[in-house]
């Protein structure tokens, strides 16, 4: 009858590694961590309530300020260029999200533009970036 | 004997706890595991018409039609009359509830405000409109 004695040796998980687990996860994730190489200019984004979140993955990025400057990739470009541009991005990658982080005091011909010549190359997918804004509070 | 016993107290003192690198090391890693995530990509989304010959671009009959216009000076007209943007999304979907073929469009003039633009087009998707289109006044 020896049986009963073995099974009743306590049972336990050892901890002692948990923090060097952590920490070496924590240099996992600390490593992969992309911060965004774009720096773009700086705008001040309408707000508007129907916002959804938008895939970042898939998005290429079209900065407009408020003198209408456009920058592209960190490339300030003519609204006449990005037809062409957007021609080279969307054979690279053919889902591509456009999203305008345009300034909400630009003229709206600017932007209009840069739409014309995304339809020149077929980038149909576009995106408005805008600040959340909760309903019922005024701005 | 009293010397002694706080001799033997100090030496006892002298150690870091450890035991709760592990709780800090999870704590960092929970922060750079949700820092990513959190998604700086909010805003509406849309899809253009791409390229279209003329010919081929859809037509609409006139009556099925709701013209949100934004002129040069900011104001808004819907269907000509002047309108104030709060009422906007109700005036669309009494429309589209009248008639449910109803295509809204969202003409702007090339010196109004692209915030303006937005905040419309904010409430035409507020109102649930499936059909719209964006339009530049041609000047």
């Amino acid at each position: 009858m020896n049986f009963n004695r073995s099974t009743k040796k306590e049972t336990y998980i050892p901890t002692s590694s948990m923090g060097d687990i952590a920490f070496l996860l924590l240099v996992f994730f600390m490593v992969t961590v992309v911060f965004t190489d774009e720096s773009g200019l700086v705008v001040t984004l309408p707000r508007a309530e129907a916002s959804e979140e938008g895939l970042r993955d898939l998005i290429s990025n079209v900065y407009i300020n408020e003198a209408g400057m456009i920058s592209i990739d960190d490339m300030i470009v003519r609204s006449e260029d990005v037809g062409q541009l957007m021609m080279r991005k969307i054979t690279e990658n053919p889902f591509m999200i456009v999203a305008f982080k345009t300034d909400k005091f630009t003229p709206y011909g600017v932007v209009s533009e840069v739409m014309e010549g995304l339809k020149e190359a077929n980038a149909v997918k576009v995106f408005f970036n805008t600040d959340m804004e909760m309903p019922g509070l005024a701005f | 004997m009293g010397v002694l016993a706080k001799r033997k107290r100090i030496r006892g003192n002298s150690e870091i706890p450890m035991a709760s690198t592990s709780d800090v090391a999870f704590l960092l890693l929970v922060f750079f595991i949700v820092m990513p995530m959190k998604s700086d990509e909010i805003g509406i989304s849309l899809m253009l018409p791409g390229k279209t010959n003329k010919n081929d671009s859809a037509k609409v009959s006139q009556k099925n039609v709701a013209v949100i216009k934004i002129n040069e000076n900011g104001r808004i007209l819907f269907d000509g009359q002047p309108i104030q943007l709060k009422s906007i999304q109700q005036a669309i979907r009494e429309r589209v509830q009248a008639n449910d073929k109803t295509v809204v469009i969202l003409e702007t003039h090339p010196d109004a405000v692209y915030g303006l633009m937005v905040a419309c087009l904010d409430e035409v998707k507020l109102s649930g409109a499936r059909k719209f289109s964006l339009k530049t006044t041609e000047l």
